[in-house]
């Protein structure tokens, strides 16, 4: 009998070791995203914004990762009410979760998603945003906004969770999120000097680095490959379904590759690069919620889809004077939303091609509509408030010199020497 | 004195610059440049946004010359700089004032000898 205990309580210690290492590895490949956000938006806006680019991003990371540890983790993953929680810290009470890692391992993989929502942000708002004001926002977004959302859909008495909301590692709750949010920022702050001319035609302002914008691409895809699997949280008992999700994040990127070349060279008679390097992002974005319920035929329709959607949304939303120069709307915001409510069409069980009629469907649209109007009225709310005490944009003068030159004194390519 | 400025396709750089050193002239200094011409342009687009034209690379070459050297740099840079096509560039001469070699303080045709 003794035996027998002893077996068991390996047993469990090697499950504990096993998942715990799984989780490790993915959290860190998720950390690794911010890299790619950095270089993506760097390349994406012109040389004398370059560093402070960088320097967003780092926000990111260090105000963003502190506040999701100071209350985030417990908004999001403390005593629920269906709505909201609060705590300090790291809980180690049990989450509810059924989790085979530890509160703190789950704490590092929740905090990449985290930093990956406000990075986001990072890029609507890149050229013309004040870095302290840009600070407090990634504090109260990281701290309480994105938190709320997670709780809706992943605290397990989350009133979304409860309804069998399917969002299977965050198009809504990481990416619509962020997107709309960059939305309602983007808004508020008005585009860039020269953006748009009298006539309200669009001037082309160039990234200045498209290989390095190109290079954070690879990087944020080889991220996806922490994000997305790394959502089940476990790997034991997962072993299929990890590589249903693996496949699925792959060919939803590359169809989403593949109909952004097709589209732009029908367009313009050329492909348009850049626009494929948002496109294989859409495509990620989009098979983000639905990679554990879709099958792999579905994934390569759902990131078709989000390839074309992606290019129609940078243009419209240029043509409606929302300035958004790495296009982080039109890929987060709007991939987020359709990648929602591809799940309520998509799914194997309960997806309204596959027969399973109208209820998932409704349930990812409420979902998907919660959360990206949350994200959009009170990041609206807090860039008003921002804009009429502190200021939320640098003066003209120092839009036109360049962030790096008059906020940090430095420039990213000094020429002699 | 000379000054000799000439715009050229950036591919034609190197045998521009063996063509002047097997004449003797081995001292050029060069800027990459760009700018249009007469010929025709591309036009740049941009995440959905179309409107400027691209500006054409190009090299531009300064070369300080004496008067007994000035046919022979131009002719030089004639030879090896043309395609034959639109784009192939200009050349243009002003004349120069003074010289002044910075190590030995040497002034005049005697600095760019």
């Amino acid at each position: 009998m003794e035996e027998v205990t002893t077996i068991i309580i390996e047993q469990a210690e090697l499950i504990h070791a096993i998942d715990s290492v799984w989780v490790a590895i993915c959290a860190a490949i998720i950390f690794l995203m911010e890299g790619g956000f950095a270089l993506l938006e760097a390349g994406f806006v012109r040389a004398k914004n370059a560093m402070s680019i960088i320097a967003k991003v780092m926000i990111d990371i260090v105000f963003g990762g502190i506040a999701f540890y100071i209350i985030g983790f417990g908004i999001a993953y403390g005593k629920s009410n269906g709505w909201i929680a609060f705590d300090f810290g790291i809980t180690t009470d049990d989450l509810g979760l059924g989790l085979t890692v530890s509160n703190k391992l789950f704490w590092f993989i929740q905090l990449g998603f985290a930093i990956a929502a406000i990075s986001i942000v990072s890029g609507a708002v890149a050229e013309r945003m004040k870095l302290w004001s840009y600070a407090l926002f990634v504090f109260i977004f990281c701290a309480i906004m994105y938190p709320i959302a997670a709780h809706w859909v992943w605290n397990p008495n989350g009133w979304l969770a409860i309804r069998g909301f399917n969002d299977f590692a965050g198009s809504s709750a990481v990416h619509a999120m962020g997107g709309f949010a960059a939305l309602a920022a983007a808004i508020v702050l008005g585009p860039r000097i020269g953006k748009y001319q009298k006539n309200g035609k669009s001037n082309p302002i160039p990234g200045h680095n498209l290989p390095l914008a190109a290079v954070g691409a690879f990087i944020l895809w080889f991220g996806w490959f922490g994000f997305n699997p790394g959502s089940t949280l476990s790997a034991v008992g997962n072993w299929e379904l990890i590589g249903t999700i693996v496949v699925n994040t792959f060919l939803a990127s590359a169809a989403g590759g593949i109909s952004t070349m097709i589209y732009t060279y029908l367009k313009y008679g050329q492909i348009d690069i850049t626009m494929a390097i948002n496109g294989v992002l859409a495509g990620l974005v989009a098979i983000t919620a639905g990679c554990n319920v879709v099958d792999s035929n579905s994934a390569i329709v759902i990131g078709l889809i989000a390839g074309v959607l992606v290019d129609i949304a940078v243009i419209f939303f240029d043509k409606i004077k929302i300035d958004d120069p790495v296009g982080a709307i039109a890929v987060h915001g709007i991939n987020g939303l359709f990648g929602t409510i591809a799940v309520g069409l998509f799914a194997t069980e309960n997806g309204l091609f596959f027969g399973g009629g109208l209820s998932l469907l409704v349930t990812q649209a409420l979902g998907v509509f919660a959360i990206g109007s949350l994200s959009f009225i009170v990041t609206f709310i807090l860039m008003i408030i921002m804009k009429k005490t502190i200021g939320i944009r640098v003066s003209r003068r120092e839009e036109n010199a360049g962030i790096d030159a008059v906020s940090f004194g430095v420039e990213s390519y000094t020429t002699f020497e | 004195m000379k000054k000799v400025e000439a715009i050229i396709r950036p591919s034609k750089l190197k045998d521009v610059q063996l063509g002047l050193r097997e004449a003797n002239i081995p001292c050029l200094t060069i800027i990459p440049v760009k700018g249009s011409g007469l010929q025709k342009s591309y036009t740049e687009r941009y995440r959905g946004a179309e409107q400027s034209m691209i500006l054409q690379t190009r090299i531009m070459i300064m070369c300080i010359v004496s008067d007994s050297n000035l046919e022979k740099c131009i002719d030089t840079i004639l030879d090896n700089a043309s395609e034959g096509q639109v784009g192939d560039g200009k050349i243009f001469i002003y004349p120069v004032e003074d010289a002044i070699r910075i190590r030995t303080r040497t002034r005049g045709i005697e600095a760019i000898k």
